[in-house]
């Protein structure tokens, strides 16, 4: 009975949408067509509309704020799947209930930095073709094609992870788990196949809004499980268990070495021309920054789906604390490497390295950055230590200061990055830079895709997996 | 200087148990070896002709092993090194570089190099759509100072265009910044030839350094690219912005430690009356020249449509306008020269000594321009020449008047 009412409790996102789901549309929608605007505008007059300009003589800052909104997308996302992936190989779970929003946070994150690096283009209608054509031989120099190599590995990584672990629970709740009548057609149990007409089923337990009880699923949804379910053999569940298995130890393995520790922080580490860039630190810092903000990120979607659906019990309070736990750890180790960069850069660096890290000192938005993170470990911290302190409320909100903090450090560190370059005879170094609307658009825009895809992935498939190890284990018993 | 290779040794002497010949058609000469060694994968790679190549070690050939019966045409073949009108042989009758054919060949090759999966793909796609020739980094080994090495052997020297620029020459009258954006059109702001004055400790008055592109031997820009645009043209080492596959990325941009490049932001110049003429193509047929479309990256090209041409090879505008003769453009590797003959001549001039530098050398970029005066130093401070680009009707920071239209939104409030 327990089950029954937790699986109810899930497959309440599969309900009907209420007022304010469309309100929540309407606003996210309204962010998302502000930024169309912008683009199509930036598209019509050229990147002279950004305010970004040639750094040298012309006194301008060539990477701005595309760059920054991307790598902290991409931070966003390779988080996600990291502690996804760690659900799964480490046997934490604690976090299970969170892993499948995580992945989708991933999957989401990852589109709009991919999206960022296309705004970010002089030329993006050729895009494709050109990149194709080179990259058998510029993935043996360029980082960029490197870049464009991980991303589409990790997206591929990942979308074939969900869809594997997604099979398994449509299938279970559509007719239990190893009942192969249900594929069959098994009418006898209201399965997937139970109706005729395209666009309608019935889903056990599903007893959301006006489809009580054994309850019958719009015609979106339904197609869509229809289409994710192709093929389906209760037989393959052991078979999805390993090679689900295997995708998470690629993806330990991958992410942190070689994706945000490796060829994103490479794309700028590598270059000795920008000393606020170049060198091995820059490796750990995008990582510690990665973990922070997608923990950050997964602590604000899980609170925001408790609330909303009265999830109490399906993401109690120990996933919060076990989330703030890392957090805590990962927002130190940022800290604590920025100390490096700060102590390195201005006892006796040459003078390139001097430059920027003096002018990184003398910035506002730096210490803000920092204010925001130390902020929150404090807070989180305190909490930690005196339990009395905690709640999952409260962990939500101080989760928004390392979202911001990350988003302008990493924007500023590209921009101050290429403020100081080494050559600078230059009068017009450092370079003037100030985020145009265009920018700031893209950012809002970006933020707006993924409250929409997270308004609507739920309203088709179960964003916490139904099937649990038991059910997973007493099938493949 | 005829160096057995290892490999050579046991199958002679497995040849000579057996009552065999000797074999005699190995390559003895390692040097030699090494360098037909790297061009064949440049043809393979689609780099090189295969007519370039087998002209280009004919000699070498017939010295090696007394003949060479690789077809090869009997037209001379153009020398560019040694700058003003020295060249015979019309490179415009040249064939284009050969791509289309190895391909299997290719695609086998990269295969062995890894990322199998994505190349076969690539190469699958690559038979689909027409191929562009893309010209890859240089290995190091062709840098002038590296140059005993090639010289002493009997493979052919590269060309590499440079310049000696004699800053003890230059008064910063910014005449070859003008000549530079007549010939390339180049938009306001835009300095593909930029004079930097500037005021340095020790030195007294005004100095002097004048930065075009430096067409490194070991360029960063041409690394990152990530569809390679960006390139080096093996004819003759110049470093050039396919204007046809540039995507924007201005990854080059960040990556030139020198700030040389000029990215187009907005809608470019209308053509003069030249370039309508003339076109951007080169002679491979790759649209290199003059300022670049919107949203691709333009720079410092030493003006290949001088160095393809009759009449203007081994010349650019800006050294040609220079009214003090500063700037001296060739082949920085071939001592007989424009550029290496000035600076043997200053050398001689000044005793033996002569100071010379290469801007931020130390960065392993192996630049091409040879500067004859003192390096500034980190305290150098650039300040206002006794001719401003101001003084010329010019832009001098580039930023202040990039500035494209405004939203409705921000003219209503008047932001």
């Amino acid at each position: 009975m327990a089950e029954q009412s937790r699986e109810a409790l899930i497959l309440k996102t599969l309900g009907r949408p209420s007022p304010k789901f469309f309100l929540l549309l309407a606003v996210a929608g309204g962010a998302v067509a502000w930024f169309a605007y912008a683009w199509s505008f930036m598209l019509r007059y050229g990147m002279i509309t950004t305010g970004l300009a040639d750094w040298g003589s012309a006194g301008g800052v060539t990477w701005g704020m595309f760059i920054g909104g991307y790598i902290w997308w991409i931070g966003i996302a390779h988080g996600g799947i990291i502690i996804s992936a760690a659900v799964r190989l480490f046997n934490l779970r604690t976090f299970m209930p969170v892993a499948r929003l995580a992945e989708l946070l991933t999957l989401c994150a990852l589109s709009m930095a991919a999206l960022f690096i296309v705004l970010h283009l002089g030329r993006p209608d050729r895009m494709v073709v050109s990149i194709v054509r080179a990259f058998p031989r510029a993935i043996f120099s360029s980082p960029l094609a490197w870049d464009v190599l991980v991303i589409t590995l990790y997206f591929t990584l990942t979308a074939t992870y969900i869809a594997l672990t997604v099979r398994q629970d449509l299938q279970a709740i559509r007719g239990g788990m190893g009942n192969e009548a249900a594929v069959g057609g098994g009418r006898a149990r209201g399965g997937y196949f139970s109706r005729s007409r395209l666009g309608s089923s019935t889903v056990r337990g599903y007893t959301g809004g006006q489809y009580a009880g054994r309850g019958q699923l719009p015609a979106l949804p339904a197609l869509v499980h229809r289409v994710l379910l192709t093929g389906y053999k209760p037989e393959e569940s052991k078979k999805v268990e390993r090679m689900v298995w295997w995708l998470a130890l690629a993806v330990i393995i991958l992410a942190p070495l070689f994706l945000h520790g490796g060829v994103i922080p490479w794309l700028f580490a590598i270059l000795p021309s920008m000393p606020g860039w170049y060198g091995g630190l820059q490796g750990p810092t995008f990582l510690s920054i990665a973990l922070t903000s997608a923990l950050s990120g997964v602590i604000i979607i899980a609170y925001i789906f408790r609330r909303v659906y009265g999830w109490e019990d399906i993401i109690p309070d120990s996933v919060f604390k076990g989330l703030t736990f890392f957090l805590i750890i990962f927002a130190m180790l940022f800290l604590w490497l920025q100390i490096q960069g700060l102590v390195t850069g201005l006892y006796a660096a040459p003078v390139g390295v001097e430059a920027v890290t003096r002018a990184k000192v003398h910035s506002f938005s730096y210490w803000l950055a920092i204010g925001l993170v130390a902020v929150a470990v404090a807070y989180l911290g305190a909490q930690r230590l005196r339990p009395s302190l905690f709640s999952p409320h409260r962990t939500f909100v101080v989760a928004f200061l390392p979202l911001v903090a990350t988003l302008l450090e990493k924007s500023l560190f590209v921009v101050e990055g290429i403020m100081e370059p080494r050559f600078s005879l230059y009068r017009a170094v450092p370079g003037a830079y100030k985020p145009s609307w265009i920018e700031v658009s893209a950012i809002v825009g970006t933020i707006g895709l993924v409250v929409m895809f997270f308004a609507l992935v739920p309203k088709v498939i179960p964003v916490v997996e139904v099937t649990t190890d038991e059910d997973r284990r007493e099938h493949n018993a | 200087m005829a160096t057995e290779l290892n490999s050579d040794r046991p199958q002679r002497q497995r040849s000579e148990q057996q009552g065999g010949e000797p074999v005699r058609t190995t390559i003895r000469n390692l040097e030699l070896a090494r360098h037909v060694a790297r061009d064949a994968q440049r043809v393979v790679a689609g780099d090189l002709s295969e007519q370039e190549f087998y002209e280009r070690y004919h000699e070498a050939y017939l010295h090696e092993f007394g003949v060479d019966s690789r077809a090869i045409s009997r037209q001379e073949v153009p020398n560019v090194a040694s700058g003003q009108g020295a060249a015979k042989g019309a490179m415009a009758e040249r064939p284009k570089p050969m791509i289309n054919g190895p391909l299997s060949r290719r695609a086998f090759l990269m295969l062995a190099g890894g990322g199998a999966a994505a190349v076969a793909l690539a190469a699958t796609l690559g038979r689909l759509v027409p191929q562009v020739a893309y010209a890859r980094t240089e290995g190091s080994s062709e840098s002038p100072r590296a140059q005993g090495a090639v010289e002493g052997s009997q493979a052919v020297k590269r060309i590499q265009m440079g310049m000696v620029i004699d800053l003890e020459r230059c008064t910063g009258c910014l005449v070859c910044v003008d000549a530079c954006h007549r010939e390339n059109n180049t938009e306001e702001g835009v300095h593909w030839m930029y004079v930097l004055a500037y005021k340095d400790e020790n030195k007294e008055g005004v100095n002097f350094l004048v930065r075009p592109c430096n067409h490194c031997t070991n360029p960063p820009c041409v690394k990152v690219c990530p569809v390679m645009a960006r390139h080096k043209r093996e004819k003759d080492g110049l470093v050039l912005t396919d204007q046809d596959i540039c995507i924007g990325t201005r990854y080059c941009e960040v990556a030139c430690p020198y700030g040389v490049n000029y990215f187009q932001w907005g809608e470019p110049n209308p053509d003069t009356e030249m370039i309508r003429q003339h076109g951007r193509k080169d002679y491979r047929g790759r649209t290199v020249e003059f300022n670049p479309p919107r949203g691709v990256m333009g720079k410092c090209t030493f003006c290949p449509q001088r160095q393809d041409s009759e009449g203007k090879r081994g010349t650019t505008s800006c050294q040609q306008a220079c009214p003090h003769d500063a700037i001296h453009f060739g082949d920085m590797n071939d001592p007989n020269s424009a550029p290496r003959q000035y600076l043997e001549r200053r050398r001689q001039e000044k005793g033996g000594y002569l100071s010379t530098f290469r801007l931020l050398d130390d960065l392993g970029t192996e630049p091409n321009i040879l500067y004859i005066g003192h390096q500034p130093s980190r305290s150098a401070k650039q300040v206002d020449g006794p001719i401003t680009y101001e003084d010329w009707g010019w832009v001098d920071r580039r930023g202040d008047v990039l500035e494209g239209p405004r939203p409705w939104f921000m003219r209503v409030f008047g932001g």
